[in-house]
């Protein structure tokens, strides 16, 4: 499904010239569950940007379904993202000023040629994630874990066909972390494709593959038993 | 996408109260400013839009070129001049109207008004409305008389008059008149006031055996009509020859008539702005609504660029879910149509409520009218909104540029980049710079003002009552001796005499040349002076100064004119003149004793100077002081106005003793006095009326300023409470960061005063030279003015300021 060729990327500013990533060779097979992990600061969010399109690498290829994503244009890429992508981050990054229902509605809005009732698969997303109660909330009124959820949900609403998650975790407490990992695990169990960056270990070890990074390289690529 | 820009144009209210009420304020202003401004341009160049007829018309104005004379447009024409002109061009379309004084008797009550003269053609040829009777045949009759629907109501009780019959008094005598037709009431913004209309007569012409075809006088408003501009063009280029050919030796042999009057056609439609001073105050408070707007417009795209920063997030949030550029753009765009929409309701809803008060401050009468003005309305919008989007373009595409990788993995806020903040600085640079530049034009405006309301004028303009009424044609000689007497005979009267040089009234104004012995007799080369009859005492009596000589005194024989009597004159008699100091000037005598008892030609009379008078400014502050000749008649006949002088007793009082004198002498004739103040309060009132306009913009500007330096400055303080709770654990005093905080808004204020001085130096100057009385531009106007920006900044900044720097630091170090 996904294949990095000899991707690197470089960050230059007026003196320093930093190696965020350099020839990352990786090969994702549509429905595995990869965690990436490595210490803060190797290239984790990095790749995981350039994953997501978001982030362009300075050189190499990035086969998506057998195109060259490296080659689209800006607009071509948003379309890549809205039909083919869901994002989950560390700091939810839900928008403020909209309800949880709004927010999760943002990840169909952009869809081209998106038929059919919104409210039908907004409501089946938050049916999922458990957060249906909460949907004429505005953001601030949630628990930290509440959001995440919404979160999910947004990624979720649109049936990507990947999802990439950034430390869905990290803000969370012991208890709202296994639930949102347990959401994660079923939407792979459901068929999801799902690459995770995490600094936890046990959270790591929940995924059906592990990749370390180290330096913007990539050391291990480990697959798991579950 | 119409719902989420709908949401997220909602929520900017009610999530961020303070941005959007500020954004709305500011920009609703500029609006309501903007939509006003524009009413009263629409106003002013819609005069006569009344007539459907108005492209196709001209009027006949006359310039003079008369040495020491100003030679602007004067809208008016000889009396016989359409017949001339019909003679050589028989093709010619014309009307005319000649305005005259006219008593209206409605039982033992006598009424002033003024009566139009026009051929019968008038109502056809401007296609004046009519709500009752023909307007091709109403004045076919001379005993016809057509009234305005206001005038029928005042007489009749009634609109519906056609048939009534009015009794009026004018030069033709006393006589009764049909009514044959009622006019519609024609809208405020007319120069032509229809209220009484009359067929022009031959009797009434017989009248004017002096000036009716007297090359150089000016009596009434000629109208010519062509179908296509090129005829009018084609006229206007044949005018010198044809003011040449029948001017032909009247202004002397050898002398051109183009060489010193030109004939103008001047279209219906520029008519009432055809002094440039008028029109030059017109377009600069079109001006001051346009820059309202833009000032407005500055607000929106700087509040909305700085909360560009905080919206960042949002944006890579949307872009990250699929957004592109475009569809980002689309939707900030959206969300400013729907603020621009909705400030312009509000903007519109302060415009209806002020209208009253805008209306009181400019002396105006502006309405709207949604049933007539929607496509006016519409069209304003169009501006608004189109101006509005181009603004936005900007805070658009910094939006929608911003970089989701890079936003989404800084826990900052992005500020919009180097160039962002620059240009907020410049933005707000750009504004102060106008606030500056409008309070120092303010206060140059205030103290000219001052200044011609209460310079010294050459004469005393206190407790001086002028009676209009004497002049009126069915005043004979003894009702004026007679008024006279009882008024003298009046407690607190201490003066009173007859004359027709009047402080503020132009009605009857009088240029002939003066030419020394030895100097050659030409009307291009002699000096022009503008001359007057004056009765015993005048002098004294107005307060104007002896310089040299003595005043006229009627024991002089030779102190009485010839004007006035209608009784062969000696050609060898000499007549005692007085001349003002700026007579003595251009006569080229060195003093005004040198003057005094030299003799030149005047009107075909020698007259000899026996005194010199000080110069006293009667007119606009605007026009030059005439040069001036007064003659003496102890009676005086020639449009004579009663001059009285009272002191000790309040105005009203007075007025009402001189009216109760005047009903027992001339109870026919009505009434009708004036103090000094109110006849040249006349020149004053608009230019006051629109320093009060310019001021309530300029008042609104600085608020929009300040709305904007307030929310720049909420926005900074806001992201700047870490850095200040970390200044402050590193032991900042609290009045260190309030001056760190407002210093920093002080820079662009200077750097705003810097580029307005020389701006509102040049504007100011420009204004002023239009005065021929004007007071220098003072350095205090631009100091006060940059202290006032300043204070209003720091007033602006400094609670917030304050606010930010008493928050205590472990709060600010957790607000991001």
């Amino acid at each position: 499904m996904i294949e990095l060729q000899n991707v690197s990327r470089l960050y230059r500013s007026d003196e320093i010239e930093t190696t965020a990533l350099h020839n990352i060779n990786l090969t994702i097979r549509q429905g595995e569950f990869v965690a990436i992990m490595g210490p803060s600061g190797c290239g984790k969010s990095t790749l995981l940007n350039t994953l997501g399109t978001i982030d362009r690498p300075t050189s190499g290829a990035y086969l998506f379904n057998g195109v060259d994503l490296a080659r689209l244009s800006e607009a071509k890429l948003a379309q890549h993202r809205a039909r083919h992508l869901g994002f989950i981050f560390q700091s939810f990054n839900l928008v403020d000023d909209l309800t949880i229902y709004e927010n999760i509605e943002l990840g169909l809005l952009y869809r081209q040629g998106q038929k059919g009732s919104r409210r039908q698969a907004i409501e089946t997303a938050m049916d999922r994630v458990g957060i249906a109660h909460r949907a004429r909330h505005f953001p601030h009124q949630l628990s930290g874990g509440q959001q995440q959820r919404a979160a999910i949900a947004r990624a979720i609403v649109g049936n990507p066909d990947l999802i990439l998650a950034d430390e869905p975790t990290g803000n969370l407490d012991t208890e709202n972390g296994a639930q949102v990992m347990d959401i994660l695990k079923g939407l792979n169990a459901s068929g999801a494709t799902i690459i995770m960056v995490t600094h936890s270990p046990s959270h790591a070890d929940q995924a059906s593959r592990r990749v370390d990074i180290l330096d913007g390289q990539l050391v291990a690529s480990v697959a798991q038993m579950l | 996408m119409l719902r989420s820009i709908f949401i997220a144009f909602w929520r900017s209210f009610t999530r961020h109260p303070l941005y959007g009420g500020l954004n709305l304020l500011g920009l609703s202003l500029g609006i309501a400013v903007f939509i006003a401004l524009s009413l009263l341009v629409r106003f002013e160049t819609g005069y006569e839009s009344w007539s459907p007829e108005r492209a196709k018309i001209y009027t006949v104005g006359t310039r003079y070129f008369f040495p020491g004379m100003t030679d602007e447009v004067r809208i008016g024409a000889m009396g016989g001049l359409t017949e001339e002109l019909k003679a050589s061009y028989p093709q010619l379309v014309t009307v005319r109207d000649w305005s005259n004084p006219v008593t209206v008797h409605k039982g033992s009550e006598v009424y002033a008004e003024q009566i139009e003269l026009v051929d019968p053609e008038f109502f056809t040829f401007f296609g004046v409305p009519m709500r009752e009777g023909d307007a091709a045949s109403a004045l076919n009759d001379p005993g016809s008389v057509v009234i305005s629907e206001e005038k029928a109501r005042k007489y009749f009780g009634t609109a519906d008059a056609v048939g009534k019959t009015l009794t009026l008094s004018d030069a033709e005598g006393r006589k009764p008149y049909v009514v044959s037709a009622v006019m519609r009431d024609l809208p405020k913004n007319a120069d032509l006031k229809l209220g009484l209309m009359r067929r022009i007569t031959p009797q009434r012409t017989a009248m004017e055996p002096d000036t009716w075809h007297h090359w150089g006088s000016v009596q009434l408003m000629a109208f010519l009509k062509f179908n296509d501009p090129a005829e009018a063009r084609a006229l206007q280029a044949q005018m010198d020859a044809f003011t040449d050919r029948q001017v032909g030796d009247s202004f002397g042999p050898g002398t051109k008539g183009s060489s010193l009057m030109k004939l103008v056609l001047v279209p219906l439609a520029d008519m009432h702005l055809i002094d440039p001073k008028q029109k030059a105050a017109i377009v600069t408070l079109g001006l001051v609504g346009v820059v309202a707007l833009g000032l407005a417009l500055i607000n929106y795209v700087n509040l909305a660029t700085a909360r560009a920063g905080l919206r960042a997030r949002e944006v890579a949030v949307r872009k990250t879910l699929g957004a592109r550029p475009s569809a980002l753009r689309l939707q900030f765009l959206g969300e400013a149509l729907l603020t621009l929409l909705v400030a312009f309701i509000v903007g519109l809803s302060l415009v209806e409520l002020t209208l009253p008060l805008i209306n009181a401050a400019g002396g105006l009468s502006l309405a709207l009218d949604y049933m007539k003005d929607g496509v006016w309305l519409a069209g304003l919008l169009g501006v608004v909104v189109l101006a509005g989007l181009v603004a936005a373009l900007y805070p658009a595409f910094a939006l929608s540029a911003f970089k989701p990788a890079q936003v989404l993995a800084s826990s900052r806020t992005p500020a919009g980049g180097r160039l962002g903040m620059r240009l907020r600085e410049g933005l707000v640079i750009l504004q102060f710079a106008a606030v500056v530049m409008a309070f120092t034009l303010m206060l140059g405006f205030i103290k000219q003002i001052e200044h011609i309301q209460s310079a010294d004028l050459g004469f005393k303009r206190d407790g001086l009552l002028l009676v209009n009424s004497i002049r009126d044609v069915n005043i004979n000689a003894a009702q004026r001796e007679g008024f006279q007497a009882a008024v003298r005979a009046l407690s607190n009267v201490t003066a009173v005499t007859l004359a027709n040089a009047i402080p503020g009234d132009q009605s009857n104004v009088n240029n002939s040349n003066i030419v020394l012995p030895g100097q050659r007799d030409k009307l291009t080369e002699s000096p022009t002076v503008n001359w007057s009859v004056v009765g015993p005492g005048y002098f004294e009596l107005i307060g104007i100064k002896l310089l040299a000589g003595r005043y006229f005194d009627p024991r002089f024989a030779e102190d009485q004119t010839w004007v006035g009597s209608h009784a062969e004159s000696d050609p060898k008699r000499v007549t005692n003149i007085i001349v003002s100091r700026l007579a003595v000037q251009r006569l080229g005598f060195k003093t005004p004793q040198a003057a005094v008892g030299q003799t030149a030609r005047f009107a075909d009379h020698t007259v000899r100077i026996v005194g010199v008078v000080e110069d006293a400014r009667f007119y606009h502050p605007s026009e030059p002081i005439p040069a001036k000749l007064y003659m003496f008649d102890a009676h005086v006949s020639y449009n004579p106005v009663g001059f009285v002088r009272y002191a000790g007793v309040s105005e009203s009082v007075m007025r009402e003793r001189l009216r109760k004198v005047w009903r027992q002498i001339a109870p026919d004739v009505p009434f009708e006095v004036t103090s000094a103040y109110e006849n040249l309060d006349k020149y004053y009132k608009p230019e006051r009326d629109r320093s009060n306009l310019f001021g309530v913009g300029a008042g609104v500007a600085a608020l929009i300023g300040c709305i904007g330096l307030y929310g720049m400055a909420a926005f900074n303080t806001s992201r700047r409470a870490r850095e200040i709770g970390l200044r402050k654990v590193l032991g900042a005093s609290r009045g260190q960061v309030v001056r760190l905080l407002t210093l920093q808004f002080l820079r662009p204020v200077l750097i705003a005063s810097v580029i307005a001085w020389p701006l509102a130096w040049l504007a100011l100057g420009q204004w002023l030279s239009q005065f021929d009385d004007a007071i220098g531009i003072s350095p205090l106007f631009f100091l006060i003015a940059t202290a006032a920006a300043l204070a209003i900044a720091l007033g602006t900044v400094g609670g917030l300021a304050l606010s930010s720097a008493s928050t205590e630091p472990g709060k600010a170090l957790r607000h991001q």
